[in-house]
């Protein structure tokens, strides 16, 4: 299974991993034109600060025992037994929002816009390559790592 | 030694140049290109405020506006403006330090090479005097005066400099500039914390900042200079690294302010100069051109036979040059010197010498050129490296690079004289629609996009293939000339119609005019041609890149395109994306302000066409097949 793994020292809190979440999910432009005012803007990551001041970028675990799946009644938050990620269908969300009350790292939400669906990371499986955050980081503060 | 240093260095248009960077055993920006791939949004789009403690505050969908409250187009606009003041200063600066050397040079009754250009100087500026040494003096006062003016002071030259029609536009849109120095300053005050937070005034302020650094920054040092070290006059030379001879004490010369060398490249064909350089068993002494500084010698060569070979490269080939490990000693003076020619300079030996402290570099000595002792000096200190360093540090030379049939000495008075004293020929070319029309491809190199010169080399190829007349000034010219289209034969890739006339005249389909600083050169060529048809400059088929733009200096030089009204194409967006204000203003209002506006495309085709299209439509306004 492969994970997003954060080495939260290295972290700057550019948020680059931010604007290249965001702008994945663009069919075309460049990170010249994103709209960073626009509230469709949105990115599936952030970057928190700790109780010390440290920069805590947080993304979606894909975990183990995903509180978010296991709390999902329609069937739109599935664990994927053979690659370990966490799948998201907003054609089946019934929007009751429990995955976001039940993540226990706060990383999910409902998006700005229209609030009718949720953000949740899909590991940029549609592009073929590592997840853009990963790609955009420039202090390789998170990387790509199979683990058990 | 032939080990690489790293993996994957970045691509140039020049391909022998590309190979022999992939395989040096030093760094260079080429190698450091692939680590710092990875760009900030929030920079890309000028939209990071680092201007209080508050900060850095940066625009996003949940943030939309820093602490104090600054929107996007506050923010873009304080950065904006505070880069192109930052660009003018240091056209001022350059403008300053040649009028005081004009001045020095006259009061001392030194040598004036270029007296018809004083003459002509004279006459444009309404300067008389007793003899050239008045004259000249006055002159220089005169630039003097004005650029140290206070704000509320409307410099006296612009009037007499600018095109009446353009003046009045200016005069009304109440952009034009108050002492140039004073601009600056200003600029810099009202984008400083919670002061200016009006998008619209700064970029009109940017327009004001345009005009000091066009007028004066650009055409009068170009003019001032001519009367020091004489006129460019148009010939053929050699460019690329094939000008650095080993047997020589060479110089590598970095910078914008060629004058400030005169007495020192005088010097260096002197019987006591070869002495020297005889006794520690080189044949004597020569300046390897590099930057502007050297594109300026270039087209002054003609002058400058006996201890100047050629141009060897732009901005990002300086430390490929000194990788060569032929030169003994880099002279700089300003930009562009880069930081990361000091490691190579460690490794190779090379003394570093700074004559503007402007440019100081952290292993550089500071030394004065103000006297023939300091030049003396000078001297002294670069023949003992010679000697310390040769036959200890390997030669690698490329001595097939470039060409030796690159046209040179292009100027606005050269060109004009080459068509028998007049713009008719050029004229009735362009009207009978046997070149298309013109479009200057200038500004600097950057190693972004797809690499070195690449988009200014391609853009360029599209351009002349759609038989539209290149002129060239600044780093770009460096790449282009060492990609051989500034040689007579790259008539060949030009349209059929270009071509014919390139072959008729024997030129190339690009020419190259020198230094960035020549893009004033250009305005006075686009001045003339416009008061000979007597039409306003934005109604001429004439179009206007920076494809590579590199530095604040060249957004100073863009905002001089903008108030004369041209079509400004970049390659890659000012940091001003961010702000829907600043966009909209850049890429279109600014048509009903000056006529001008920005068009951005990184690509050679695409931007070709929206260039030709642009010539397409002038030339139809102006009733032209």
């Amino acid at each position: 299974m492969k994970r997003i793994l954060i080495d939260a020292e290295k972290c700057m809190g550019c948020k680059n991993c931010s604007i290249a979440c965001a702008h994945a999910r663009r069919p075309s432009g460049s990170l010249y034109d994103i709209a960073l005012s626009d509230p469709e803007t949105e990115s599936r990551n952030t970057i928190l600060l700790d109780g010390k001041k440290q920069y805590k970028p947080l993304f979606c675990r894909h975990c183990a025992r995903p509180s978010c799946a296991n709390s999902c009644m329609s069937g739109a938050m599935v664990k994927d037994a053979k690659t370990g990620h966490v799948w998201y269908d907003r054609h089946k969300c019934a929007q009751c929002f429990m995955c976001v009350m039940n993540c226990p790292f706060g990383v999910l939400k409902p998006d700005r816009a229209t609030g009718k669906y949720v953000v949740k990371c899909d590991f940029c499986k549609d592009r073929g390559s590592e997840p853009e955050c990963v790609k955009n980081c420039p202090t390789k503060a998170i990387h790509v790592k199979e683990v058990d | 030694m032939t080990q690489r240093f790293s993996c994957t260095t970045c691509q140039s248009a020049d391909k022998p140049l590309e190979r022999f960077v992939a395989d040096l055993p030093l760094e260079t920006s080429f190698h450091r290109v692939e680590s710092q791939e990875v760009k900030c949004g929030f920079g890309l789009q000028g939209v990071c405020c680092r201007l209080c403690a508050n900060g850095p505050c940066r625009i996003t969908p949940d943030s939309p506006k820093g602490v104090c409250g600054a929107s996007a187009d506050t923010i873009v606009a304080r950065n904006f403006l505070r880069a192109v003041a930052a660009g003018s200063g240091c056209y001022i600066h350059v403008v300053e330090g040649t009028a005081r050397n004009l001045k020095k040079t006259a009061k001392s009754k030194g040598r004036l090479v270029g007296l018809k250009a004083l003459d002509r100087l004279c006459a444009m500026l309404g300067i008389e005097g007793a003899d050239a040494h008045e004259k000249a003096e006055k002159v220089a006062d005169a630039v003097l005066t004005d650029i140290y003016k206070p704000l509320f002071e409307k410099m006296e030259l612009t009037q007499k400099m600018a095109y009446q029609p353009r003046y009045k536009l200016w005069d009304k849109l109440g952009i034009l500039p108050g002492g140039a120095k004073s601009e600056v300053f200003s600029g810099v005050v009202k984008s400083s914390t919670n002061l200016n937070s009006d998008p619209v005034d700064m970029l009109l302020h940017a327009l004001r900042l345009g005009i000091s650094t066009g007028l004066y920054g650009l055409t009068l040092t170009n003019l001032l200079n001519d009367v020091m070290l004489g006129e460019p006059e148009i010939r053929l030379a050699p460019v690329g690294l094939r000008v650095i001879n080993p047997d020589y004490i060479n110089i590598m010369v970095t910078g914008h302010q060629h004058s400030l060398i005169a007495g020192l490249q005088s010097r260096l064909t002197s019987e006591s100069a070869i002495k020297m350089a005889n006794d520690v068993g080189a044949k004597g002494f020569k300046i390897v051109g590099c930057t502007c500084v050297g594109q300026d010698l270039q087209v002054r060569g003609s002058l400058c036979t006996g201890f100047f070979d050629g141009h060897a490269g732009n901005n990002f080939t300086s430390e490929v040059i000194l990788a060569t490990g032929a030169i003994d000693a880099v002279l700089t003076e300003f930009n562009c010197t880069l930081p990361g020619i000091e490691p190579i300079c460690d490794a190779l030996l090379i003394k570093q010498i700074c004559i503007d402290p402007v440019a100081k570099k952290a292993n550089a000595q500071v030394m004065n050129i103000a006297s023939p002792e300091d030049e003396d000096a000078i001297l002294k200190e670069i023949t003992a490296a010679y000697k310390a360093r040769r036959g200890n540090v390997p030669l690698n030379l490329l001595p097939n690079h470039g060409n030796d049939n690159t046209l040179t000495g292009v100027s606005e008075t050269s060109l004009k004289a080459f068509l028998g004293d007049t713009w008719q020929p050029l004229i009735e070319l362009i009207a009978s629609g046997q070149i298309k029309g013109l479009a200057a491809v200038v500004g600097c190199s950057n190693l972004m996009g797809a690499g070195h010169d690449v988009l200014s080399v391609e853009l360029t190829k599209e351009l002349i293939a759609k038989d539209i007349l290149v002129l060239t000034a600044g780093c770009s010219s460096g790449g282009i000339e060492n990609c051989g289209l500034m040689s007579p034969e790259a008539a060949e890739l030009a349209g059929p119609k270009l071509k014919a006339v390139c072959e008729k005249l024997g030129i190339p389909p690009v020419l190259n005019f020198g230094p960035c600083l020549a893009i004033g050169r250009l305005e006075i060529v686009a001045t003339e041609i416009a008061e000979a048809l007597n039409i306003d400059i934005p109604q001429l088929p004439l179009v206007l890149s920076a494809p590579q733009w590199l530095e604040e200096q060249a957004l100073a030089d863009g905002a001089f395109g903008l108030a004369l009204g041209l079509p400004l194409h970049l390659g890659l967006p000012p940091f001003v994306t961010g702000s829907p204000v600043a966009v909209q203003v850049l890429t279109s209002d600014m048509k009903s302000l000056t006529g001008g506006h920005v068009l951005i495309n990184g690509d050679a085709a695409e931007s070709a066409t929206m260039l030709e299209e642009i010539i397409l439509q002038k030339r139809k306004d102006l009733n032209l097949p």
